[in-house]
């Protein structure tokens, strides 16, 4: 049997999964939550913390986002939570300690699960709480946009990630990824199996916390875990797309693997080990049944396909060196006559290229509906030349750390 | 019916359905190459009877038509090349593939009988190759012969290459190895009549070939 049989299945659940997305995107409640937001004239009272340890260089572009909300100053706050900060971000914290606004707070070091907490306990007054990376900005209406969102049965919401001013092939790579995320966050949360409620821009109603706790170490995902607790209590996780937030992406390979390592083993160690009941439950079948194994699945066929597809690339690289070899140069690179008959048209190719064409157009889409600004043609070219290739390293890794029982660093 | 379940199965409908278009449509097209293949065997089948015919019929050599011949060896070598790339997508045990095969090689020992036939009555010399490969992959280097014979053809445009594959179940071409007493050990040549078994190099294997042989010929 040909390596190349093994490939069918993988591709078969991808394109079930991409027709999985098309139909639930032009289904009525994804179509609903598009459409145009109502300014509403209800103004919940919203606390929003930002977590700092050694975020010197970016809070105080953090903090300067967030008081730009165009959002009713006397309705929402601002917690400073300073996780033991061994740099300056004490001292930025000081330049705005005295606002009206702003609550700074110090502690000991105890990780980021800890200092949310301590800004929940801070927070008290808020009906909405909401927290953001102090990597990250904020657009001027997002807030708007997430409080108009709020369903009376929604309990948390997420905004639409984008990486902000993205300079390196990396970075740029990460942009198109990011709108590929922001389509499926839009379209899982229209079926209420979002599995994340990431740190930068998600907010909670105050209610959430009362009834389930705090965060949770959680294996450095305390934001997976709590959004696996809330599907746990049967609690909806909504979507505001055109909430924008513009995350700062790792720069360099070393950082963005370990950015990702701790995604991904947060993302195992949480479902297979503290939330394995919600794999396979029909509670919430859409998770349960198709969310979750599929985000099993992928970890396994992305390091199979890439490792089938290097041997194939070494193999048939190395035979077209060897015949390349046997005759002058000039010969292999002159083109000869092509017709029809030599396209090379197979199931992989065909199926390979239509996937190709639909994650652009889902890119185009995240782009278009959340009206994240930025270039996309040269950053979507990056992202289908060095996504495939990178992916492996943090898969294996995160795998290899996981059955080893190795711990994970934040950075 | 909730709307997860609903819209899993129409997902996996489009699935379904979008995978086979896609196995139709790469079938279609492995059905018009086949047909293309047919269509220009035919075609190569009546030039090389016409030609044939036409030695019967004047009952010594038409020597005027060894222009026609050369264009015929052409037509043969482009006919070579498509059944190879169809064979690599279709695959070798592929039954209309060995079916074109056999086609292809009783056309290429009937052009070769013919070429020999006509350079004794008219007095030319031209150079032929046989060359016997497999692909049962017990043969590491046909494909390096195969490609540095296809460089040799485009850049000498007269030199006749016959192309068979050593394995292929076909009593005019087990009668043709074995008139030629082609051993099994490939690849193998045999040019203008002197065997040489084995490839290394292009350099090498231009030294089998008659002194000046290729350098006479046009390059391309």
């Amino acid at each position: 049997m040909s390596p190349e049989m093994f490939m069918y299945p993988f591709l078969f659940i991808t394109l079930y999964f991409e027709s999985f997305l098309l139909v639930t995107f032009l289904s009525k409640p994804a179509r609903e939550s598009r459409l145009p937001t109502s300014r509403s004239t209800d103004t919940p009272r919203v606390a929003i913390i930002v977590p700092c340890w050694n975020e010197e260089a970016t809070v105080a572009g953090t903090v300067e986002s967030l008081l730009a909300l165009e959002y009713p100053k006397e309705r929402f706050s601002i917690i400073l939570v300073n996780d033991g900060s061994a740099d300056g971000t004490r001292a930025v914290f000081d330049r705005f300690a005295s606002h009206s606004q702003i609550t700074a707070l110090h502690k000991e070091n105890s990780g980021k699960f800890a200092a949310m907490n301590l800004g929940i306990e801070y927070a008290k007054d808020a009906e909405l709480i909401g927290f953001l990376d102090a990597d990250s900005l904020v657009a001027p209406d997002a807030l708007c946009e997430i409080v108009a969102a709020f369903e009376p049965d929604t309990m948390a919401m997420t905004a639409s990630m984008s990486i902000h001013k993205p300079r390196t092939l990396l970075q740029r790579m990460q942009y198109a990824e990011y709108l590929l995320a922001i389509i499926f966050r839009h379209v899982f949360a229209s079926i209420n199996s979002l599995y994340v409620t990431p740190g930068p821009f998600s907010f909670y109603r105050r209610s959430v916390f009362t009834a389930l706790g705090g965060f949770k170490h959680a294996h450095l995902a305390e934001d997976m875990e709590m959004a696996m607790r809330m599907q746990r209590a049967e609690m909806r996780i909504g979507n505001a797309i055109r909430a924008r937030v513009y995350t700062k992406g790792p720069s360099t390979t070393s950082k963005l693997i370990k950015q990702r390592v701790r995604w991904t083993t947060g993302f195992l160690r949480n479902v297979l080990f503290e939330y394995r009941d919600l794999v396979g439950s029909r509670k919430n079948a859409a998770l349960g049944m198709f969310i979750l194994p599929l985000g099993i699945i992928a970890i396994g066929a992305g390091i199979f396909v890439f490792v089938l597809a290097l041997v194939q690339v070494l193999q048939r690289g190395f035979d077209a060196i060897s015949l390349a070899q046997t005759v002058p140069l000039s010969y292999t690179l002159s083109m000869g006559e092509f017709t029809w008959f030599y396209l090379p048209v197979t199931m992989i190719t065909l199926l390979g290229a239509m996937l190709v064409l639909s994650t652009l157009i889902w890119m185009v889409a995240g782009k278009h509906l959340s009206k994240t600004p930025g270039a996309l043609a040269l950053n979507a070219v990056v992202y289908l030349l060095l996504y495939g290739i990178i992916t492996p390293f943090w898969l294996v890794r995160s795998i290899s750390d996981v059955a080893l029982k190795t711990s994970t660093t934040w950075r | 019916m909730s709307l997860f379940v609903r819209n899993s199965l129409i997902a996996l409908l489009t699935a379904t359905a979008i995978t086979g278009t896609v196995a139709y449509a790469v079938n279609y097209l492995n059905a018009a190459r086949i047909a293309e293949l047919g269509a220009i065997e035919d075609q190569l089948s009546i030039d090389t009877l016409s030609l044939d015919t036409q030695f019967s019929l004047l009952e010594r050599a038409p020597c005027d038509s060894f222009a026609s011949s050369t264009t015929l060896i052409s037509s043969l070598a482009d006919l070579g090349d498509r059944l190879s790339y169809a064979e690599s997508q279709l695959g070798a045990d592929n039954a209309q593939v060995i079916r074109l095969k056999q086609q292809y090689s009783l056309l290429e020992i009937r052009d070769y009988l013919i070429t020999k036939q006509l350079a004794v009555a008219c007095g030319t010399k031209p150079v032929t190759v046989l060359y016997f490969y497999s692909n049962a992959g017990d043969c590491s280097d046909c494909d390096r012969a195969g490609y540095a014979l296809s460089y040799l053809r485009n850049t000498y445009p007269s030199l006749r290459v016959y192309s068979f594959d050593y394995n292929l179940n076909l009593g005019a071409l087990e009668t043709f190895i074995a008139i030629n007493k082609i051993q099994d050990s490939l690849p193998a040549f045999v040019i203008n009549g002197k065997q040489y078994y084995g490839f290394t190099s292009l350099e090498e294997l231009e030294k089998q070939f008659p002194k000046g042989a290729l350098s006479t010929s046009t390059p391309k």
